[in-house]
């Protein structure tokens, strides 16, 4: 039995039918074309599924959509304005933090969480913020430097 | 379109009592679902599938941390690990609670897990059971009946089964403070998994009288390496009323290794047993003195 339900992404406003079975990643993909957040493990360890809800990482494949309604979603859709790349995303290109790309969106999306927070992580902060998303092909090493490398730029930005 | 769960009732409870009610009506046909990192993973591997799903995470007041220093403290079933991890008296005078709730899953399980879920779930590996055993919590069980409130040490009954009855929901935990001059820790071994789940996990609590150095109560509890959580009272017998010394806590420790009952992986479990407890007595020792 589908009911209707608001759902506010990437700041937009979405009127859906939905049913109460239907899982947050799966709104998210089939319903409105957001495919950047992936469906992996399926059962909570692999984190590929990660969006921010009210600006907290979640499981979108361990969440279903009625109980988010109304609430403030995040997916890697909406982060970058156009075509200008958020900080955290142009420190992953530049420095080759993304192979196949799956673990990708979490892996910003997560790293947001955290300098959205912290804008002076250590090391161990960020791989600590990063512990609930697994990556198969970069050995982890590149994104570190990454987020690394976008919190110095986040805060030349916000104290220049 | 195929879907990843089976279609369900949902129900969306206002206030406790709706939530009883309901739970009452449906019986074993209904779930409980909070932060889902639990339910949500049965309910696609097919382990169970509920007619009704009651969501009670937007039931106001079940989630807070309250302290006041004479009586206990007060934590709703809906706190989640992250609120508990982060909670600056639980940092303060709890310590140990705030170190299981933060090695529970990942961040993301965190954002979401109640520690009201983590126990009813009742896994012998569990983090924050051993905690709340040593801890002395006491839990409010709220049903159409009325309510009750439950010693953690007689909750848990076996692998996955508590006292809890069709009908009920965990609302709160009470934790008594802590006595004066006491110290604790939480520490653990994992199996090598993506998860980490706790391969032996071990909680003490023990108050020291520093004048003399005499051990005046000591707790010892410990996860995954019997059906349900456990205190060893034997080995807290072995300091309790005692002078401590490395001596001691090295009986203490090997007497604690022979009250677990694990299933599986025995001997490195007994043999991690002894090493944690050993270590988690000497460090609260060291964070007293």
């Amino acid at each position: 039995m589908k009911q209707i339900a608001t759902f506010i992404v990437n700041e937009k406003h979405y009127e859906l039918a939905i049913e109460p079975h239907m899982l947050l990643v799966e709104v998210l993909r089939d319903e409105l074309g957001l495919t950047g957040t992936k469906h992996s493990c399926g059962i909570g360890n692999c984190g590929a599924c990660t969006v921010l809800v009210d600006r907290k990482p979640v499981l979108s494949c361990l969440t279903l959509a009625l109980t988010v309604q109304g609430k403030n979603i995040r997916t890697i859709e909406g982060l970058a304005q156009g075509t200008n790349l958020h900080p955290i995303q142009k420190a992953f290109v530049e420095h080759g933090a993304i192979q196949c790309g799956y673990c990708t969106p979490s892996m910003v999306l997560s790293a947001k969480a955290l300098l959205d927070k912290n804008l002076n992580p250590t090391e161990q902060e960020v791989k600590h913020a990063l512990s609930g998303n697994l990556c198969r092909c970069t050995g982890y090493i590149k994104i570190i430097d990454a987020v690394l490398a976008a919190a110095e730029a986040m805060s030349k930005e916000a104290h220049p | 379109m195929a879907r990843l769960l089976r279609p369900f009732e949902y129900r969306e409870p206002q206030t406790v009592g709706e939530a009883v009610r309901m739970l009452s009506e449906y019986g074993a046909q209904a779930r409980v679902l909070a932060g889902g990192t639990d339910l949500i993973v049965s309910m696609k591997k097919r382990q169970i599938s509920p007619r009704y799903i009651v969501y009670i995470k937007d039931i106001p007041d079940l989630n807070y941390v309250h302290y006041s220093q004479e009586t206990d403290l007060t934590i709703g079933a809906l706190a989640t690990h992250r609120s508990i991890a982060d909670s600056s008296i639980i940092m303060d005078r709890y310590n140990l609670l705030a170190t299981a709730c933060s090695k529970v899953g990942t961040p993301q399980v965190r954002n979401m897990g109640t520690i009201g879920g983590n126990i009813c779930k009742a896994g012998p590996s569990q983090d924050t059971p051993p905690v709340l055993l040593v801890l002395d919590a006491r839990l409010k069980l709220v049903s159409l009946g009325g309510e009750r409130v439950v010693p953690i040490n007689t909750f848990f009954l076996a692998p996955f089964k508590t006292v809890l009855q069709q009908g009920e929901l965990l609302t709160e935990i009470r934790i008594p403070p802590p006595p004066p001059t006491s110290a604790g820790c939480y520490k653990w071994a994992t199996k090598i998994v993506t998860i980490d789940e706790t391969l032996v996990g071990v909680a003490v609590l023990m108050s020291v009288d520093c004048a003399d150095g005499v051990c005046t109560d000591i707790k010892i509890a410990l996860g995954s390496v019997a059906p349900t959580p456990m205190r060893a009272r034997q080995a807290e017998e072995v300091l309790r009323g005692k002078r401590i010394d490395d001596r001691l806590i090295k009986q203490a420790a090997q007497v604690a290794a022979g009250e677990t009952r694990p299933r599986s992986r025995a001997d490195y479990r007994r043999r991690m047993s002894r090493l944690l407890v050993s270590e988690a007595i000497a460090e609260t020792w060291q964070k007293i003195k």
